[in-house]
């Protein structure tokens, strides 16, 4: 009871928290998300605000920077932050490299690196797929060739996401076409900046560019920019992944989702001018994602159990990923249902937090669609829907 | 059953396909869509002067006089081709409705237009907030005696950045009568302002205010109150129609696809190697054929006037839109990061496809009108 109490407690100092400085324009940017990315500016000020208040990555642990908190306090940090719409920040650093440095990178690495992540100054992404490597991962080709301190780095990443605004990018290279595929890859941290790289942007199905192809011509790196050993990046990138995957709660956007679906509902009104929520089959409908949506927050709660018994989330986290991310779709899919011909407009400009102009129908469906076209990538990246069903099939059930 | 197709249906489906397929590519598309019309006037023009736009059209007003299978026969090849030009919102909608709604007079201005590719029409019946029916039509129309005068706001209106003339449905106010009627409206009547935009699928609409818009008996189509009784008899064509193009989209998907897992490597081995995607190709397959048959089947009770059509066309427009998330979604899913992309036509596909379900009606709304005209059958 205690505890019960102290989380209560806890969940009001954050409200209160935000209270004062999740600002209107922020909440603005956090509504107007139709993707895991907010606005760049916003997700970025956002970042900065919290840094400030040193809750910028709780999940780390506290001699880096983390908060201390437990895993409920963090669930309800991160809870509460999504639903009053605070811009998602920005997982490539605080998600992926930061726990991975943490775990394998260098006392050096370590005290350059980590605090200009926390404090925003760095901007990372993520290079590891490739034109010719996607689910296979492994067969990346993106050479990096050693010549003394420096390697020197030939190839092209692609569907890097916010590479646009990154200053640096933590890439899997091939350091060796000996052995196995898997045995010559390593793990390196590259400055965007460097002479020979290039970045094109991708414009995405909604229209706007989120990814981008990182072209690398004759790049110099330093050797001192490895993180683990030569050709054990593999091992590096796994841990990676499964923090990828695990480190996220699809109950919190499943629950936010779940909020917008009941307003549009309500708005509506259908044949006999009534709210769509009457409807019983649409309410039928959407009573079975919230049963769905429900089982996936309790398998949560029982990851975090294993979690906090210090085992690792493993394939457990691909379930959860399999079924979050279809879940959401559905959800999505819904939502068009709800809101009828209201989706079509599309108003690009006004899906940026600093419009001012009038818009087209509803606010409450301008990102509806955007959000059903985008959210089609979430069965595709991080690893595709078949290759998690692969990994349950695998390492689950032992086929 | 079966449905043979005549000698002129057969020309026409592979004239149309022929032409498609060898001058209308996809970045032309693209930048068409992007121009700020939305669409080509050249290949408006073309299509006029192969006949399409006049294919439906009365012969007494410069049409040809075909019917359901000819329209399907297009859209389907229009579909597949992912044509952004609006044959769906003028020619089928709104020539349909003047058609059988317009007064000699009336029709005699405006069907000729329409079938020589001079004419612009759009339907203006949706409205903000409300699933399109009539009971919901907040747009008024007060009977003044000598005209009408229009206010109101409509939403979403297919093609209706382009329209010369609007069809607006609107609720008779005065004289006791508060049903809802439709009026052809210039788009260029005084009170009349458009606000134009892009919409998902590559195509503009706009949103359309009538303020103290004037306007005479002779712009009233098909009678007074008869708005609903028109539109569910166009809305058959027209849904088959958007069920044909959805169809055609389709077929193009599967291929596509196909073609791309057949060539794509991952794991040392082709994309088709693997038995969840060859088993999911085949099921996007299976979902075509199936909504294929009954896009036949509709369209040959359409044909035939039969009593069955409204109920076919509604089990046509559910499954359709079940078929087509399946098999548009399946081929970005087994596509992978690249259909994500705006470079590839596929995901276009997927956005027509998206804003097809709603118009005239989506799934839900269908399959509850399925179920009413079962019990009544
Ligand atoms: C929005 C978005 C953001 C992304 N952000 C990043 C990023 O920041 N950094 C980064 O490095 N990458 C990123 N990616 C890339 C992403 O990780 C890859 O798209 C993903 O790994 C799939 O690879 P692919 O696209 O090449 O598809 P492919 O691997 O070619 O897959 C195509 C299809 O084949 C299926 N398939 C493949 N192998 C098998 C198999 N063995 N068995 C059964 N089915 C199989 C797949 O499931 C899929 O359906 C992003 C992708 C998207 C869409
Ligand atoms: C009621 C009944 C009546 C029958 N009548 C007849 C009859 O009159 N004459 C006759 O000759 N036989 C008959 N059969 C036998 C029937 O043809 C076999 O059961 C059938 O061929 C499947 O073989 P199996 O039972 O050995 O299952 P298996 O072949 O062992 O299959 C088990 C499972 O594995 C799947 N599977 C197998 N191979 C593959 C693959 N390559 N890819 C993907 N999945 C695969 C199957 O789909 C199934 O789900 C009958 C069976 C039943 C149940």
């Amino acid at each position: 009871m205690e505890k019960q109490e102290h989380y209560a407690e806890f969940r009001l100092r954050v409200r209160d928290f935000l209270d004062h400085h999740l600002t209107p324009d922020l909440r603005r940017a956090g509504r107007l998300m139709t993707s895991v990315f907010a606005d760049f500016e916003a997700t970025m000020a956002w970042h900065r605000i919290l840094f400030q208040q040193g809750w910028v990555a709780p999940d780390w642990p506290q001699e880096y920077g983390g908060t201390g908190w437990d895993i409920q306090e963090r669930y309800i940090f991160q809870e509460e932050c999504k639903l009053a719409n605070a811009p998602s920040l920005l997982p490539m650093g605080l998600q992926m490299l930061g726990p991975m440095l943490i775990r394998y990178g260098t006392a050096e690495q370590k005290e350059f690196y980590l605090p200009r992540l926390l404090s925003g100054e760095d901007v990372w992404c993520q290079g590891y797929s490739e034109p010719g490597a996607g689910s296979d991962l492994a067969s990346l080709k993106t050479s990096a060739v050693r010549d003394g301190d420096i390697f020197r780095i030939n190839g092209s990443k692609i569907w890097t996401s916010y590479a646009q605004h990154s200053n640096r990018i933590f890439c899997l290279v091939r350091t060796s076409k000996e052995g196995k595929p898997q045995q010559g890859i390593s793990f390196i941290l590259v400055d965007m900046d460097a002479p020979g790289i290039k970045v094109d942007p991708i414009v995405g199905l909604d229209g706007r560019v989120e990814q981008c192809q990182v072209f690398f011509d004759d790049v110099e790196v330093p050797v001192a920019n490895l993180v683990g050993e030569e050709n054990q990046g593999w091992t590096v990138a796994k841990y990676l992944l499964e923090f990828e995957r695990g480190g996220h709660n699809f109950t919190i956007d499943l629950k936010k989702q779940l909020g917008k679906l009941h307003r549009q509902m309500a708005e509506t009104r259908g044949i006999n001018g009534a709210s769509l929520e009457t409807y019983p089959v649409l309410g039928s409908r959407l009573a079975d994602l919230e049963i769905d949506a429900l089982a996936v927050e309790y398998t949560e709660l029982r990851i975090k159990g294993a979690n906090s018994a210090g085992e690792n989330p493993g394939a457990l986290s691909s379930m959860v990923k399999l079924v979050g991310t279809e879940l959401g779709q559905a959800f999505n899919e819904l939502s068009l249902d709800v809101l009828g011909p209201a989706v079509a407009p599309c108003q690009l400009e006004a899906l940026e937090p600093c419009y001012d102009g009038d818009i087209v129908g509803p606010r409450y469906a301008l990102t509806a669609m955007a959000e059903y076209i985008n959210n089609r990538a979430s069965t595709i990246y991080g690893g595709t829907a078949e290759i998690q069903r692969d990994i349950i099939a695998k390492q689950v059930l032992g086929l | 059953m079966s449905i043979e197709l005549t000698e002129e249906q057969k020309m026409l489906q592979d004239s149309a396909e022929r032409y498609l397929k060898n001058s209308y590519d996809f970045d032309q598309r693209q930048a068409a869509s992007r121009s700020a019309k939305g669409f080509s006037d050249e290949r408006w023009a073309q299509f006029a002067e192969m006949g399409w736009l006049a294919m439906p059209l009365p012969e007494e007003h410069g049409g040809f006089g075909f019917g359901a299978m000819e329209i399907m026969l297009l859209a389907e090849q229009m579909g597949r081709y992912l044509v952004v030009e609006p044959f769906l919102e003028t020619v089928v909608v709104g020539g349909g409705l003047l058609a059988r709604g317009a007064t000699t007079a009336l029709a005699e201005r405006y069907l000729p237009a329409v079938a020589e590719g001079q004419l612009q029409v759009a339907l203006a019946h949706g409205e903000e907030g409300k699933h399109a029916s009539m009971i919901n039509t907040a747009t008024t129309a007060v009977d003044e005696g000598a005209h009408c005068r229009l206010n109101g706001v409509k939403s979403v209106v297919a093609n209706g950045d382009q329209a010369d003339v609007f069809i607006v449905s609107a609720r008779l106010v005065g004289a006791g009568n508060s049903a809802v009627t439709l009026f052809a409206i210039p788009a260029d009547a005084e009170g009349v302002e458009r606000r134009g935009y892009p919409t998902y699928d590559g195509r503009r609409a706009c949103e359309l205010t009538l303020r103290n818009v004037v306007v005479g008996p002779e712009a009233v189509v098909g009678g007074r109150g008869s708005a609903e009784y028109l539109l569910d008899r166009v809305a058959l064509d027209a849904q088959l129609a958007a069920c044909a193009e959805v169809i055609g989209g389709m077929a193009a998907l599967v291929e596509a696809t196909q073609d791309y897992i057949g060539q794509r490597k991952q794991f040392g081995k082709t994309l088709s190697s693997f038995q969840v995607l060859r088993h999911r190709m085949a099921d996007m397959y299976v979902q075509l054929e199936l909504t294929r048959s009954l896009m036949l089947a509709a369209a040959s009770s359409l044909a035939g006037e039969e009593g069955d059509a409204a109920r076919l066309i509604s089990a046509l427009k559910a499954r359709t839109v079940k078929a087509g998330r399946f098999v548009s979604q399946n081929a970005i899913q087994l596509h992978g990061g690249i259909a994500m992309t705006d470079e590839l036509s596929i995901g276009h596909y997927f956005k027509r496809f998206a804003v097809l379900e709603s118009w005239f009606g989506n799934r839900d709304f269908h399959l509850q009108r399925f179920r009413e005209l079962q019990s009544v059958a």
